[in-house]
């Protein structure tokens, strides 16, 4: 018989591979919110008095961690400021941000849309049709992300953050890890982690307080609070390195539950070693350009722009 | 059997033979289990939970590639 594992209830909502554990909707809510409240107290993710900022794209991730760090800006235990990044993906980010906005308002959170065309003069969609000229240019993910890095530090120094807080997942974490290993990134698996470390105080220090919960668990929370959530899935993703990562862990994953689990736990045992023999965290200084923190002479944005003007 | 089946904006009347559950409704129109949360006449459930004659099943889609 299957039957909540907590309290009996027989109309259970999931049962877990990795543990076998069943829990009802109910107990299931309640365990998700326990389990991110107890990983910011274990990983000293947040301080009282913190002014977080939230990266809130409206999808399922975001819109979950809007849901829960706003219990604790209603105990008054930190300030929260939402921010949606518009990157300009015609047809799909529109959506997203529509529903920022009205998952925002509900909560009574302050919201900011910020898009790469006021920071950057052009949309992902403009940079990506750039990329189409020359072949063995980089793909999407690369561009988008690091002028997301660039635009939610910017945000969070105008703002006072003093914390940027992220929707990344188990999921995400574990196809960082893998993929960077794969491709021999040594340098960005050092800055892989629940939370980031730098001497820099250009830098906000960024969190990810659902490192440890599996994306499908935060699928099936969001549908169990019935939250509203952007379902879609953005049209640059399927052709990245990371998809097919993300494709290969969840294919082992059907026959080996835990392997993301132990994926995490063990590259966090090796973090250490990595960061002591590969950071170069100590020679951070601005980028003469836009006045942002990087080792080089030149952020990774601008040196980006600065191909572009070259060619 | 037949049973109502919704996916996204899809809405259709299907007929399945008796004793299949969910995973084996998923198996049937091809659609990876770990993908989706499905409800069945308004509630969650989980894969192994066994599909009536007049069942309304929802297949929420929530996990893209990438």
């Amino acid at each position: 018989m299957n039957s909540c594992d907590k309290c009996g209830n027989l109309n259970i909502i999931i049962k877990k591979k990795q543990s076998g554990q069943k829990l009802c909707k109910d107990c299931f809510i309640k365990s998700i919110q326990k389990k991110v409240l107890k990983d910011i107290r274990k990983y000293d993710l947040l301080e009282k008095g913190d002014h977080v900022l939230l990266g809130l794209s409206g999808g399922k991730d975001s819109v979950m961690l809007l849901d829960i760090l706003n219990s604790l800006k209603e105990r008054n235990i930190i300030d929260l400021t939402a921010v949606t990044i518009d990157e300009g993906i015609c047809g799909y980010r529109e959506e997203g941000i529509e529903i920022a906005a009205r998952n925002a308002k509900k909560l009574g959170v302050e919201h900011r849309v910020v898009t790469f065309n006021e920071y950057f003069g052009m949309t992902l969609d403009d940079i990506i049709s750039k990329n189409n000229v020359k072949e063995g240019r980089r793909n999407a993910c690369t561009y988008c992300g690091v002028f997301r890095r660039w635009i939610f530090n910017r945000v969070a120094r105008d703002e006072g953050a003093t914390r940027i807080a992220t929707g990344h997942n188990l999921d995400d974490e574990t196809q960082s890890i893998v993929m960077n290993y794969l491709e021999g990134n040594i340098q960005n698996l050092t800055r892989i982690g629940v939370k980031s470390e730098t001497r820099s105080n250009r830098f906000t220090v960024k969190i990810k307080p659902l490192r440890e919960i599996p994306e499908k668990e935060i699928a099936l929370y969001v549908v169990a609070r019935e939250l509203d959530v952007h379902f879609a899935g953005c049209p640059y993703a399927g052709e990245s390195f990371r998809a097919e990562v993300g494709n290969f862990i969840k294919e082992l994953s059907n026959e080996h539950p835990t392997i993301m689990y132990s994926t995490l736990r063990g590259f966090d045992k090796i973090k250490p070693i990595l960061k002591r023999e590969f950071s170069q965290e100590s020679i951070v200084g601005v980028c003469e350009n836009c006045g942002e923190p990087t080792a080089a002479r030149l952020c990774k944005a601008c040196t980006f722009f600065k191909d572009w003007e070259d060619e | 059997m037949k049973i109502k089946l919704i996916i996204g904006e899809k809405e259709e009347l299907i007929e399945i033979s008796e004793n299949k559950t969910v995973k084996n409704l998923l198996d049937i129109i091809d659609i990876a289990s770990e993908t989706v949360v499905v409800k069945k006449n308004d509630y969650i459930v989980i894969d192994e939970e066994l599909i009536e004659d007049g069942d309304l099943i929802e297949v929420i889609q929530v996990i893209y590639g990438g």
